[in-house]
């Protein structure tokens, strides 16, 4: 069936990217400053210790080995060692994906939902109040530094007003979500502009193109024509943008997890930086990649299954 | 149908005059705003930026001489603010420079190439494509370390892909339109082609992006600022500045609040002239 | 004679637009009688378009409307918008001039064609599909239990014309607006449908308004015709005795111009002994690469291969006027292309006449189909005209302004309109800059790419005068492509009849006109809609 083999096709394109991926991860530690072996064992290792790490990551051999190294490494799970933590970089990350998937998809939600609400009321109404105060919104939202509303709403609900908690994650299902419902406001009110512009933007477009008219021409009900002509086209249009919010909320996850001290992959990034604990650097920008891929992927396959142009 | 698009032109038409929307007039009046706070900060700013007062600890806004409060350390936030304007405006515009020139560039040469020019560029978008792109800078600014010029860096290294996908998905259109075809028909030579009649047309994208890019740069900046990784203390840049209010949030919330209100206001600029001229420049292709 | 069903008075309609109002109509009036079918033809900016959307009330936001138009006692103008749903598609349906655009490309299209059926007569899903393969069956597709399902971007642009038609035939109304139907198809596509169309016509009893601005093909169904012009009526009669005796200026300047009534070019003068300028032999390019099996399994099947011009072998001969006549995907824009340059030759070769080879000038220009892509927006004539001139140093440069003055004259260009820019001109002058700029390197031979098929048929008749009197005073070799036989007949001596990529007929212009040999061409001509009452 030609959809099955494009969605082979698909999978196979991933493969030179995903090369590409090991290859930056592992030009980033070779740029390191100062000796790797001394910042994996500390400054008085025994030599014995220091030829084991050294043999173990293939640290005298020529680059290209090293590559090689690495990259059975990273395969097989080892992923190296966190200095701040001295605990495995695998685990560590692991440990730290739930909460920033769940900040990642609630954020993800709420703002699909606003953006919905607020192009479809906005394009109906097209130049009247309710757009202009849409359009308006979407121009303000789109300058808002992420880090600063957090801390604005965090200041007003949580410590003013006292309704959500100010950090944390919590424990249980109904905890988590009381914990992240700010920091799913701040995502929301950072992502949504962009998805209503477009979204507002092909609304219009469609609202009048030459097929409307030409069901108009039956005498087709407005209300009919946008649910079933308008919005479908709309939306399908605008299907790959989700790929692209995605990839950018877990970017923007990096900046509200420190903020709110939830406990996901953002805060370790930055707390990394900050202490310098390469491996864990290195381990978290691999599995930022692959949740980008990933993120990437499914929106594609998506497309492939709904979008009758598509194959 | 082509035929529909027959303009009934006399000769005695004048031809059109270019109208600015007020989208853009507003937002050039809030940029070129900013700018003049930027040059004039000395005579605008009432304090010394840096000049600590103990005694004028955490004022809250409105008390006698500091319009917007002072800090844990006695400075005056509205001159920190004035003075923060120089930094957080060159960043934006500084940050953009050396993606946008780049970008440009390889998606004309890519795009009009073809080939394993095109093929390799491309693949090399994919794999920066596979990154958020925070991460990609944050990653470079670990490696590096922190400060401003360092971001510029990490932005020349990653930034510059958006513009070469705009340039180059335009540029593969323009290659087989037909004025581009009759140049090469009447012997003109590849890069006389791209020079002439590639590059002004197909920059277009990239120009109204840039805009917006500069938002993003600030943004992202400021945000790097936060968290310690871009401007170093005691510089006066408004990220910074909300850092540091962080810790009095309860007792001094105008720390933290007037420098994101100002980045609001300067991004606010930037979005309205880019909006204004993304509506211009469509209306005119 | 019975009340009208339709009728329309004193429209006048103008749209609120930021540069003011512009008037789109002025004052049409027109009735339309039971079981007829009336015609409206006209060329771009006429109004017709307007008139025919405003008959359902379709038109935009900023559309200002005045006058009467009354279906079965009801002021359509007057109606609200409820009524006007009640109006539309039931009691007049449309269809569209391009079946592209003109349906939904995300819905099937027996879903498509029962929309209308199921809002206004409440029918079951079930049954509305059984009743769209009807509809299908009726508008004569092929296969109808197959196609029911299919997505539009699977269907050719005939079928999904038809397909509209069943769509617009579903809701059952007594009048059908059709608004240019067949100018986006091919010649032998567009007989089919007009056939389909008067079939119609007679089974259901339709009151039919057909709009064009082809009078061919009102003729071939309309009994009456009116004639806009600037949004006005300027003429309106019995098709035969408004084409026979004109009583408007501009009726007659539209007849005239139609191609097919221009008497066929008598060869101007004999092909120069010199010999062939231009020699193709077995010529075939073509497009994509059929992949290897390795290439297959990693990367899909990719585009299959596809052989636009196949075994072509003709021979051009100096100052001749040579038409190359075929459809979409006949293969003939390809070869334009091949003679240029533009497109690579897979097999066969093209042998160009030694002295064409020297020199780094280009001897063999072309002209393209689309006036406004042919130039680059961002340059006015003037720059767009000294380029060449200055690239090659063709002249000395303080020469260049008084050469690019005579090459505007050479196409009749005003040379106040030196400084203007393309979207500043209109289609006809800017397909002259484009004729000037290709004559500025002084080539030997043009090669026009269908280039007056974006025009309007008056304009189109400049054109094609203009390049007669170039190739007359220049003695320039011509090779004209097109799809409309009536256009090469005004300007070639001779003529190569393409269809699927071959040359399936080569000869003089006349003879092949009188006495086609191949079937393909017998069919070609037969579908040009044929304007009896102006024939001999």
């Amino acid at each position: 069936m030609r959809k099955t083999s494009l969605v082979l096709h698909r999978l196979w394109q991933m493969l030179p990217v995903l090369i590409g991926i090991s290859i930056v991860t592992f030009l980033l530690a070779q740029a390191i400053p100062g000796d790797p072996v001394r910042l994996i064992v500390g400054p008085r290792a025994p030599a014995s210790v220091i030829e084991s790490v050294r043999e173990r990551y293939g640290l005298d051999r020529p680059v290209l080995a090293q590559y090689f190294v690495y990259l059975g490494n990273v395969l097989q799970g080892d992923w190296g060692t966190s200095i701040a933590f001295r605990t495995p970089v695998l685990g560590l990350i692991l440990s730290r994906v739930p909460p920033t998937l769940y900040l990642v998809g609630g954020g993800l939600l709420l703002s699909a939902a606003v953006a919905l609400l607020l192009a479809i009321g906005a394009a109906l109404r097209q130049d009247r109040w309710v757009d202009q105060a849409v359009r308006l919104f979407s121009t303000v939202g789109l300058g808002l530094p992420a880090f600063w509303l957090g801390l604005v709403l965090s200041l007003v609900f949580a410590v003013r007003l006292g309704w959500f908690p100010a950090s944390g994650f919590g424990e249980g299902l109904v905890d988590h979500v009381r914990h992240l419902v700010l920091p799913w406001v701040t995502i929301a009110v950072v992502m949504a502009p962009i998805l209503v512009r477009n979204l507002r933007a092909t609304l219009i477009e469609k609202l009048q193109a030459d097929f409307v008219v030409a069901e108009r021409s039956k005498g087709l009900p407005e209300r009919s024509i946008f649910l079933r002509h308008v919005f479908p086209n709309s939306l399908l249009t605008n299907l790959h943008l989700l790929g692209v919010v995605a990839v950018y909320t877990l970017g923007i996850a990096i900046i509200i997890e420190p903020v709110f001290a939830v406990p996901g992959l953002g805060q370790l990034f930055i707390g990394s930086i900050v202490s310098r604990d390469y491996f864990v650097i290195q381990g978290l920008t691999t599995i930022f990649a692959i949740l980008t891929i990933g993120a990437t992927l499914v929106v594609d396959l998506l497309s492939l299954v709904v979008d009758p142009r598509v194959g | 149908m082509m035929a529909e698009r027959e303009i009934a032109v006399t000769v005695e038409v004048g031809r059109p005059r270019v109208r600015f929307s007020r989208l853009t007039v507003a937002g050039a009046v809030i940029v070129t705003a900013w700018v003049a706070v930027a040059m004039l900060a000395p005579l605008l700013a009432p304090y010394d930026p840096d000049a600590t007062d103990l005694r004028a600890f955490l004022q809250a806004p409105g008390s006698p001489g500091h319009l917007l409060g002072t800090d844990h350390l006695g400075r005056d936030v509205l001159s920190r603010i004035v003075y923060g304007t120089r930094i957080d405006l060159s960043m934006g515009v500084i940050g953009v420079m050396a993606p946008f020139l780049i970008g440009v560039a390889l998606g004309v040469v890519s795009g009009y190439s073809g080939g394993l020019v095109d093929t390799v560029l491309m693949r090399l978008v994919d794999v920066a494509l596979a990154f958020p792109f925070l991460v990609l800078v944050l990653a470079i600014v670990a490696i590096l370390g922190p400060g401003l010029t360092n971001y510029y860096v990490a932005l020349a290294i990653v930034a510059w892909v958006p513009y070469c996908r705009l340039v180059r998905a335009e540029t593969l259109v323009l290659k087989r339109s037909e004025f581009v075809e009759s140049a090469r028909l009447l012997g003109l030579s590849h890069v006389a082609i791209m020079r002439r009649h590639i590059l002004p047309n197909a920059i277009t994208p990239a120009a109204v992006f840039v805009v917006t890019d500069i938002v993003l740069t600030i943004l992202l900046g400021s945000g790097l600022s936060f968290f310690g990784l871009g401007a170093q203390p005691p510089t006066a840049e408004w990220g910074r500045m909300i850092a540091e209010g962080q810790n009095f949030l309860s007792q001094g919330w105008w720390i933290s609040v007037f420098p994101g209100i100002a980045l609001i206001l300067l991004t606010l600029g930037f979005s309205l002239l880019g909006d204004g001229l993304a509506k211009q420049l469509r209306v005119r292709a | 004679m019975s009340d009208p069903v339709l009728s329309v008075e004193r429209l006048a309609v103008w749209f609120d637009t930021p540069w003011g109002e512009v008037p789109a109509v002025r004052d049409v009036s027109l009735a339309l009688q039971p079981a007829e079918a009336l015609g409206i033809v006209g060329e771009s900016g006429s109004g017709k378009t307007v008139t025919c959307r405003s008959i359902l009330g379709l038109l935009p936001a900023n559309a200002r409307v005045a006058g009467r138009i009354t279906v079965e006692d009801a002021d359509v103008v007057q109606l609200s918008r409820r009524e006007l749903e009640g109006l539309r598609g039931r009691r007049i349906g449309m269809i569209f001039q391009n079946p592209s655009s003109y349906l939904d490309p995300v819905m099937r299209v027996g879903e498509q064609i029962a929309e209308g059926m199921r809002h206004h007569f409440d029918v079951p899903r079930r049954d509305a599909r059984a009743s769209s393969i009807d509809l299908l069956r009726h508008v004569r597709i092929a296969d109808p239990e197959g196609r029911v399902d299919d997505y539009p971007h699977q269907l050719s642009g005939g079928m999904k014309q038809r397909v509209m038609i069943a769509g617009a035939l579903a809701c059952r109304p007594r009048i059908l607006i059709a608004d240019e139907p067949t100018t986006a198809l091919d010649v032998t596509v567009q007989a089919r449908i007009l056939e389909l169309l008067r079939a119609l016509r007679r089974e259901e009893r339709l009151s039919l308004i057909l709009v064009s601005h082809d009078l061919g093909v009102i003729a071939s169904i309309c009994e009456r015709v009116i004639v806009m012009k600037d949004g006005r009526v300027v003429e309106e009669g019995r098709t035969e005795e408004v084409l026979r005796r004109p009583s408007h200026p501009y009726t007659r300047d539209l007849i005239g111009a139609n191609p097919s009534l221009v008497p066929a070019a008598e060869p101007s003068r004999p092909a120069s002994r010199s010999g062939q300028l231009i020699s193709i032999e077995g010529l075939s390019v073509t497009f994509g690469r059929r992949r290897g099996r390795l290439a297959r399994a990693l990367l899909g099947e990719g585009r299959p291969p596809v052989q636009a011009v196949r075994d072509v072998t003709l021979s051009v001969a100096e100052g001749e006027a040579l038409g190359i006549v075929g459809e979409s995907g006949s293969g003939k824009t390809t070869l334009g292309r091949a003679i240029t340059g533009l497109a690579a030759p897979s097999g066969g070769r093209i042998v160009l006449r030694n002295d064409l080879l020297t020199g780094r000038r280009p001897a063999i220009q072309m002209v393209f189909q689309d006036p406004y892509a042919s130039l680059d927006p961002r340059y006015a004539v003037g720059r767009a005209l000294a380029e060449p001139l200055r690239w090659h140093r063709l002249c000395p440069p303080d020469q260049v302004e008084a050469r690019v003055l005579e090459l505007m004259t050479a196409v009749e260009l005003p040379s106040i309109l030196r400084g203007r820019r393309p979207h500043e001109l209109s289609g006809g002058q800017c397909q002259r800059v484009a004729i000037a700029r290709a004559l500025a390197t002084e080539p030997r031979a043009l090669v026009a790419d269908e280039i007056t098929s974006s025009l309007d048929v008056t304009i189109q008749k400049q054109i094609l005068n203009l390049l007669r009197s170039l190739r007359e005073r220049l003695d320039l070799t011509i090779i004209l492509i097109s799809h409309d036989l009536g256009v090469v007949r005004s300007l070639c001596d001779r003529v190569a009849v393409m269809h699927e990529g071959r040359v399936v007929e080569l000869g003089g212009t006349a003879d092949i006109m009188r006495a086609p040999e191949d079937a393909y061409t017998r069919e070609l001509i037969a579908a040009v809609p044929r304007i009896p009452q102006l024939e001999p």
